[in-house]
């Protein structure tokens, strides 16, 4: 199969990246990527995953090494001893415990709350849903911060300070979410599934769990995955309404090491360890989410 | 099966002036195929979805059976809809698909998969069954969806439009497997189509909409032999009704620089409004008369079908250049022996195949 990928300059490269290869049956297919695509996108690959390796690295030497200069680039065989220092200095088994369980309560209660007002929003005729919709957009507007203090006024009067509900329930439903579940239903689910539902003898909740959710799949897929991302990496409210007795991963990690020098090996270690268990799931679950999104994209 | 009966029955959008359906009153018998026919934005899938229970009635009332079904659910009136696009569910099987709504009504799985595999006979859909609707053909997903409704044994079928999204060919062959089926069952069955050809091969009888008002209802050859108003004699039969309007003189109406004669009574009553009569002949209608004795036409465009010829023809004395509108009278002929095109022809109405209409209130005039 002849390419058009000839080494040369930029410009014959990118534009072989952009047209699709045309000559013969197996030609119809995307075109090959040129040596410079290889080289940008390796470049890009080493930048994104630098901060990861340097946690490795770091976490892996004492702080003295780590001050020095130039600094180490390898790892070093004491990552296991500053784990060590990291679990006996703050709590992260517990803290990574509570983070899955906040992260999945979150995410489920907010993949599930999210579609169903998406669906009412996007389908349903009522009366009032224009300025609904307008209200829970317009909740995206107010910064978290503003909310702080009533919100654990609330939570204090609840006797939920350093309980795990005080971090779930405030977050079980995201203005986001609703609003990208409506976005995504409004042009993928068409009106005539629905009325076809009905006239099959369908309840509205019948018509939304047999027919809308399994439409919904890709887009629920993508809004579980950015929804426990940010319910893992949430750091501001968790710090307020926990303590260290019960943290969340990052509330876990604002204590190591906050000594008279910051022993940055040991946050370094720590951070390892609180990051673990995300990455483990996205390498396992990255090919259902990336192939939910491209099913979406696919059937438009 | 049921009888439906629509009884004054109105649907008006929010914000729009006019009703899309206004006062419609039908009765549909048991095991009836009734077509609703008309162009677009006429109301007839309005009407049709006003039935199933998907669209409000403002006004009026729907009875299926004795049972009066206006504030009903779609679930509550045991009908089953068939869509244009067929709304299959994407995600489900053909036989969960047509099984969903057994499913629903709580049929057990057995009895279930037995009804399922009887329509999925008769369709000719057996090894589909566990194939999933992106992986059919057109006509296949129509044929599930035929599948889906008649699966249920429903008291009534909805079909809108469902032969629309198939090609010219597939449309004629499906069009003769639904008139088949739907008469074996003999289930009551309302049919929307904006296509006059489906509408007179299909239905028992014709019910003509225009601007949410019904024109007429009666069986295919009353509405071509009778038509009811200027607006029906023109929808019905392909090519349309040709529709000329002239003054009403002694003897008959003038058109073209003759007369074309009209009973002495009838014509008074026609020209009662405002002088004028419309007056109709279709295209096979038409045949040669000597020179004088007739109307004169100009040979603009000669269409050769095979078992057809169709002559477009200009009245003399009108303007015969103007392109866009080369034809004031359309005439059926013998393709063997048809006239060229340029020719001048003296033409006249066969007895009896003159439709009089008052020009003023469009309405027929026996």
């Amino acid at each position: 199969m002849a390419t058009l990928a000839l080494p040369g300059t930029e410009t014959t490269a990118v534009r072989t990246v952009d047209k699709p290869e045309r000559r013969g049956g197996k030609g119809a297919r995307a075109g090959k990527a040129g040596p410079v695509t290889y080289t940008l996108l390796t470049l890009t690959a080493l930048v994104s995953i630098f901060p990861l390796y340097w946690t490795v690295v770091a976490g892996s030497h004492t702080n003295a090494e780590i001050a020095a200069t130039p600094p180490p680039f390898l790892p070093n065989a004491s990552l296991f001893d500053n784990f060590k220092a990291a679990l006996d200095q703050a709590p992260i088994g517990k803290a990574i415990l509570n983070s899955v369980l906040v992260s999945s309560s979150i995410t489920i209660g907010t993949v599930l709350f999210c579609t169903l007002a998406g669906f009412a929003f996007a389908k349903l005729q009522f009366r009032g849903k224009g300025l609904l919709l307008a209200l829970v957009i317009g909740t995206m507007m107010v910064p978290t911060q503003l909310s702080v203090i009533p919100l654990f006024m609330m939570i204090a009067d609840l006797q939920w300070v350093n309980q795990l509900q005080a971090v779930v329930l405030p977050t079980l439903v995201s203005a986001f979410g609703v609003f990208f579940m409506r976005q995504f239903l409004i042009s993928a689910l068409p009106n005539e599934l629905l009325e076809a539902g009905r006239v099959d003898g369908a309840s509205t909740f019948r018509i939304f769990w047999s027919i809308v959710v399994p439409v919904a799949r890709p887009a629920m897929a993508v809004l579980a995955m950015l929804t426990f991302l940010t319910a893992w990496n949430e750091f501001f409210w968790p710090l307020i309404a926990l303590t260290n007795a019960n943290p969340t991963v990052q509330v876990a990690l604002a204590g190591l090491g906050s000594g008279y020098v910051p022993q940055r090996s040991v946050i370094m270690a720590g951070t390892l360890l609180g990051t673990l268990p995300v990455l483990i799931v996205f390498t396992i679950l990255g090919k259902q989410i990336v192939g939910g999104i491209m099913q979406g994209a696919v059937k438009g | 099966m049921a009888t439906v009966t629509f009884d004054q029955a109105t649907r008006i959008y929010p914000k729009a002036e006019k009703p899309a359906v206004d006062a419609l009153d039908l009765e549909i018998a048991d095991g009836e195929f009734l077509v609703l026919v008309g162009p677009s934005g006429c109301g007839k899938s309005t009407s049709l979805r006003m039935l199933a229970g998907l669209e409000e009635v403002d006004a009026g009332s729907v009875l299926i059976g004795d049972r009066d079904v206006t504030d009903r659910p779609p679930k509550d009136r045991d009908i089953a809809m068939v869509f244009q696009n067929y709304a299959l569910y994407p995600h489900m099987t053909v036989g969960e698909n047509m099984g969903f709504a057994l499913k629903l009504a709580g049929v057990d799985k057995a009895e279930r998969a037995r009804r399922v595999a009887e329509a999925a006979k008769i369709l000719d859909l057996s090894e589909y069954l566990d194939r999933r609707p992106k992986a059919l053909s057109g006509g296949q997903r129509q044929r599930v969806a035929m599948g889906r409704a008649i699966v249920r044994s429903p008291q009534v079928f909805l079909m809108d439009e469902p032969l629309s999204n198939l090609d010219a060919k597939l449309r004629v062959q499906t069009r003769t497997q639904i008139a088949a089926l739907v008469k074996r069952l003999g289930t009551t069955t309302v049919y929307v189509t904006h296509d006059q050809v489906e509408a007179m091969t299909m239905g028992d009888r014709v019910a003509v909409l225009k601007d949410g008002v019904l024109q007429q209802c009666d069986t295919p050859g009353a509405l071509y032999d009778r038509p009811a108003n200027v607006f029906v004699a023109g929808f019905i039969g392909s090519p349309a009704m040709n529709l000329v309007t002239g003054p009403a003189v002694e003897g008959g109406v003038r058109v073209g620089g003759a007369v074309l004669p009209v009973p002495r009574e009838q014509l008074a009553r026609a020209a009662a409004g405002n002088g004028q009569v419309t007056v109709g002949f279709r295209p096979e209608a038409m045949h040669l008369v000597g020179p004088g004795e007739g109307v004169q036409v100009l040979v603009n465009v000669v269409e050769q079908l095979g078992s057809d010829a169709f002559l477009y023809t200009k009245l003399a004395g009108e303007d015969t250049d103007d392109v866009l509108h080369p034809s004031d009278v359309v005439i059926r002929t013998e393709p063997r022996s048809a006239p060229a095109m340029g020719e001048k022809l003296w033409l006249g109405v066969r007895e009896g195949a003159l439709h009089v209409f008052d020009a003023a209130t469009q309405q027929r005039v026996e």
